[in-house]
Parts: structure tokens; C-alpha cells; sequence
């Protein structure tokens, strides 16, 4: 294709051939498959934003990256020691499927906080690249996820480390260390990711019409942990008190990790729909909120 | 000075081409004219904005407590424009505050999608509608060079090619550009910004206010940069409340105002009938009932 310039007598020159149309959007949304292309098109962006978010953050930061895994860490060992207390005293039996489950409870937890916490946070943050280029702003919030996942893969091998350590003390403790069951944790920890992710696009656009959605975030995480089934077990509430495990969108798929992780089972039936509606609901309410709302955002920001 | 009418408005002198291309996997075929870089069709953008002062959560709920809705405002930011702007040309947009040139510039970039209308735009955009290319002022420049090249659509190995480049163009004493950004000083960053939007190699390049950053001789060095890419057939779009550069820079001007195009044509008159506007504070009689 070649055209001729006409603001003046310019030369013949090449253009790139690409046509972009821009219409009103339908239903407040854009049109979603060329949507979701761009947004797979430019992955890398999220990708890179995610790693330089990281870099920056810890740059000046002595211990750097261990902060990752000593945050949650020490907040497990506090978790513990406060449940203990509050039990009456360390348990030779039980004590250590107790840290276990604190342990890995806290982690998956943190990680589904993060997504949701740094995710709101992201569009607001993005301020001048929102005003300056035109992307699928879902990239922000999903740069935000892939950073939390890039902070909560190394806890898992200090799970590990930790319950090793613990066999070695008490040998006759019932917590797996390799178990088949564990092929479970995979799609758990993916299924906790989606339904965080779909939570975060919704908490996003939330910062952007109310700017202190993302401090009533900080104590309301703190409230749903404690309604989660992280510090307590799931079989501790009976008969219409298990609502409260399914109507909290991480409930089933906590509740499923204590059950493959801690007691190497794999997870009921229940709690395997229960994640399933939470993902398809947070993923499908997120998206039409987030999707029908990015226009809005050079305007508010 | 041409006036506006309710016709579609062509800039530039040439002669329309009759050669057509087809935008593809649009409902439709979509038809563009092969010397047009920009085609603005019956554009009107409104957005609603918040009021309150306190844009809280809290303030809305205490709000809703007492009955109360949040309150709102509808802007009708560009009013049924139709614009032609063939490939070449340099627009310089000028107008008071509100007048829409930002929403106008955002909906040629995707930015922000049209109420209702349609923009059709031949070629690759690069924009500086907001000042710096700003994503994190700890990170070095290097590393914001190539976040806001991703961002705009290039590959990795595309950016690292023109980072030095950027660099050397920005005018970043040496080992600058792997410093954090939160050491420049505020023409670093302008220059840095600017830099990055003219070395995308653009067909259309959009700057908001983007010129005022840097001292005599980077301004110079701009304007140099800016009449190499026209010379190249691209097109360059230009919102700036200086006026002179309007004048020495565009070969056509636009005056908006309250959301329409109120007269276009060569810039020098354009900026003249604008300054008299700004001085006497009324629109000129020939003006006032557009």
C-alpha cells in the first residue's frame, strides 16, 4: 500500500497497513474477541510490568526477595502461637498439622490477597499510561496477578521444608510429604488464582470511582481471613454453619487445600463445584464490570 | 480562515483520492480513502464526571444514607465532528481549557472510544498526551523506555534497538539512562518522554502539550525531529497553547471550541483570530453564531 501525502507536496513512502477502527462500544463493553487478542498480543508487557514492579520494590531493600517468604512466615508462626494459645497449650499430636495447615493456608491466602490488593490498586497507579496509550486495561490488574504468583511460588518449597523439619521431630505425624493427591494442588492453586484475579477487576474499577476502596480493602482482607477456613478447619463447622465455607468466593478452595494438602485427600465434591461456580462467577461479573468501565477511566484517573 | 459548516471538513489543499482501502473484520465494509492518515466521522464524545468533592466510598454511602445520589455531570466534550485529516499534514489543534482537544486527541488514539460516530485511522499511532513516559520512578530510564515501548504495542528487541538511540536524542548526560527516574530533573523527563514518542517511527504522531519540555536548542532539535517525519509523509497532530509553535510548525490549524471545530485553515490566521478571541474575550462576529 502506498499513499500520497497531501498536507503539502510530501514524497511516496509506505504506511503501515493498519486500519483501526474505533465505534461505540455495545452494551458499554468493546467488542470482546478483538479484546482478548490485543490483550494476549501484548502479554509481554504485563509480563515485564510485573517483573519491574518487583525489581523496583525490592531494589533498595537489604533482605530483597527473602521478605516474600519471611512476611508470611512469621505471620504463620504468630497465627500458630495465637491458635495454640488460645487451644491451651501446644498439642504433641496435632501441633504440627496445625502449623501445617497456618502454614500453607496462609500462603494460598496471601497469594489470592495479593492479586486482589495490588490489582485494585493497578489502574489508579497506571495514571499516565492510561492517559497515554491505548491497551486492554485488563492487562494492569492481570500484571498484578502475575507478579503475586511470581511471589507466592518460592513458599511452596518452604512448606515443604518446614513439614520435612517437623517429621524429623515428630515422625508419627500424619501430614503427607508426597502424595498423589497433591496432583490436586495444581488446579487448586490456579482455580484460587482466577477467582482472585476476577475479584481484583472488580476491586479495580471500585479505586477508580472510590479512592479508599483499596483502604477498606486492607481490613476487609483481614476479616475474610479470619472467616476463611485458614486458621480453623473445615470439618469445624457442622450442618447450615457450613454456608459460610461456600458463600465466601475462597472458601470451597481453601477448604480444599487443607483437604489435600494436610490430610492428602482429595477434595470433596462440594467444594469442587463450590470453586468452579466461584471462578466462573468472579471471572464472568469481573470481566462485563471491568470491560464495561475502562472507558470511563481517562476520564477519572 | 475557513468556516466550519455542517459538512465534512478536508485539511490541507490536495485533491481527494478516489482509491480506496477496506478495514477488515469490521461489521461492514469499512471504506477509507488510501491518502487519508485520520477520518473522524460525525464524532461526539460525552463522559459523565463526579462532583463530589470527596470521591470516597464513605462518602457515598453516607450519601445513599440520607437518600442522596452521588453527584454527577454529563460532559459533551466533542460535538458531531467530521474531520478528514490526509497523511502528511501537521495539525496544530488550539482552543481555551475545556474546549476538547484532549478528548479529541484520546479518541484518535483508542484512548477513549466515540458516544456515538465513528474514527477511522490509517497507520501506527504514537502519543504523548500526558506528561513523561511515568510508570515508575524508581526503575531506571532504560528500564521505563522499555515498558512504555511495550505498552505501545513493540517487541522487546525493537526497544532495546532504540534505547541508546533515545537517549542520546533526550540529551541524558552519560550513565543517566540507567539511573532511576526519580533523579531526573523535570526536562530530563520531558525530554525523555518526548524521545520516546518520536523514535516509535509513527505514521501518526499525537503530542499533547509535549513541546514545552527542554531548553532552546532541545526545542531546536524537536522541531528538526518533527519536520524529518513530515518530510517522511507522517502525520503529526499537535495540541499546545503555544502559539508560535503552531504557527512556525503546522501547516494547517484547527480552533475548537466547546467541543466543535469553530474555524480551521492556515495556522497563522487561525492563531490570529484565536489571540483576538483570548484578548477581547468574545468570539469574533463571523464566529458567533457557530
Amino acid at each position: 500500500m502506498s499513499t500520497t501525502g497531501s498536507g503539502g507536496n510530501k514524497p511516496k513512502r509506505s504506511f503501515t497497513p493498519l486500519i483501526q477502527v474505533f465505534e461505540p462500544h455495545k452494551a458499554q463493553t468493546p467488542p470482546l474477541i478483538p479484546y482478548f487478542k490485543e490483550f494476549w498480543e501484548r502479554r509481554a508487557f504485563a509480563l515485564e510490568l510485573a517483573r519491574f514492579a518487583d525489581k523496583a520494590e525490592y531494589l533498595e531493600s537489604r533482605l530483597g526477595k527473602a521478605w516474600l517468604i519471611l512476611n508470611p512466615l512469621f505471620l504463620s508462626l504468630i497465627y500458630f502461637l495465637l491458635v495454640t494459645v488460645l487451644r491451651g497449650g501446644p498439642n504433641k499430636d496435632t501441633g504440627l498439622s496445625t502449623l501445617a495447615h497456618i502454614l500453607i493456608g496462609i500462603f494460598m491466602f496471601y497469594f489470592a490477597q495479593n492479586i486482589i490488593s495490588d490489582g485494585a490498586q493497578s489502574i489508579t497507579a497506571g495514571g499516565r499510561l492510561i492517559l497515554n496509550q491505548a491497551f486492554p486495561r485488563a492487562l494492569l490488574p492481570f500484571s498484578s496477578a502475575v507478579r503475586a504468583f511470581g511471589q507466592f511460588w518460592p513458599t511452596i518449597p518452604t512448606y515443604f521444608a518446614v513439614v520435612l523439619l517437623g517429621k524429623v521431630f515428630y515422625p508419627k505425624t500424619h501430614i503427607p510429604l508426597a502424595d498423589l493427591n497433591y496432583l490436586w494442588a495444581p488446579f487448586i492453586i490456579a482455580a484460587l488464582a482466577i477467582t482472585a484475579f476476577g475479584l481484583s477487576l472488580i476491586f479495580a474499577v471500585m479505586n477508580v470511582y472510590f479512592r479508599d476502596t483499596s483502604k477498606l480493602l486492607t481490613y476487609t482482607t483481614r476479616i475474610w481471613l479470619y472467616g476463611s477456613p485458614v486458621l480453623w478447619k473445615p470439618e469445624m463447622l457442622h450442618g447450615w454453619h457450613r454456608i459460610f465455607i461456600y458463600i465466601n468466593p475462597l472458601g470451597p478452595t481453601l477448604a480444599a487445600t487443607y483437604h489435600v494438602w494436610i490430610d492428602g485427600v482429595r477434595p470433596s465434591n462440594s467444594e469442587l463445584i463450590g470453586t468452579g461456580v466461584w471462578v466462573v462467577l468472579a471471572m464472568a461479573i469481573g470481566t462485563y464490570f471491568f470491560t464495561s468501565r475502562e472507558r470511563d477511566f481517562a476520564v477519572r484517573i | 480562515m475557513t468556516i466550519n459548516n455542517s459538512g465534512v471538513i478536508r485539511l490541507g489543499t490536495s485533491t481527494p483520492s478516489t482509491t480506496m482501502m477496506t478495514a477488515k473484520g469490521y461489521k461492514g465494509d469499512i471504506l477509507l480513502p488510501d491518502d487519508l492518515a485520520v477520518r473522524i466521522e460525525d464524532l461526539t464524545i460525552t463522559y459523565k464526571i463526579n462532583v463530589d468533592t470527596k470521591k470516597t466510598l464513605k462518602n457515598a454511602v453516607m450519601r445513599a444514607s440520607k437518600g442522596e445520589k452521588v453527584r454527577m455531570r454529563q460532559v459533551e466534550a466533542v460535538k458531531k465532528m467530521s474531520l478528514d485529516i490526509p497523511h502528511g499534514s501537521v495539525v496544530g489543534i488550539v482552543g481555551a481549557n475545556g474546549a476538547g482537544k484532549s478528548t479529541l486527541m484520546r479518541s484518535i488514539a483508542g484512548i477513549m472510544p466515540p458516544t456515538s460516530g465513528r474514527i477511522i485511522v490509517n497507520g501506527k499511532i504514537s502519543t504523548l498526551l500526558a506528561l513523561g513516559v511515568g510508570f515508575n520512578q524508581s526503575l531506571s530510564g532504560r528500564d521505563n523506555i522499555i515498558l512504555g515501548g511495550l505498552a505501545a504495542g513493540l517487541t522487546r528487541d525493537e526497544i532495546e534497538s532504540k534505547t541508546d538511540e533515545i537517549a542520546a536524542f533526550a540529551d541524558l548526560p552519560d550513565g543517566f539512562i540507567d539511573m532511576p527516574v526519580r533523579t531526573y530533573s523535570s526536562g530530563m523527563y520531558g525530554r525523555v518522554a518526548f524521545a520516546v514518542s518520536v523514535s516509535m517511527t509513527p505514521d501518526i504522531l499525537l503530542l499533547d502539550e509535549a513541546l514545552s519540555a527542554g531548553d532552546a536548542a532541545f526545542k531546536e532539535k524537536s522541531f528538526h525531529r518533527m519536520r524529518e517525519l513530515v518530510e517522511e509523509a507522517r502525520t503529526i497532530l499537535i495540541v499546545s497553547h503555544a502559539l508560535a509553535t503552531i504557527s512556525d510548525l503546522c501547516d494547517t490549524a484547527i480552533w475548537m471550541h466547546k467541543g466543535t471545530i469553530l474555524a480551521h485553515g492556515e495556522p497563522g490566521k487561525i492563531v490570529e483570530e484565536y489571540l483576538k478571541f483570548l484578548e477581547v474575550g468574545t468570539l469574533p462576529s463571523n464566529l458567533e453564531d457557530m
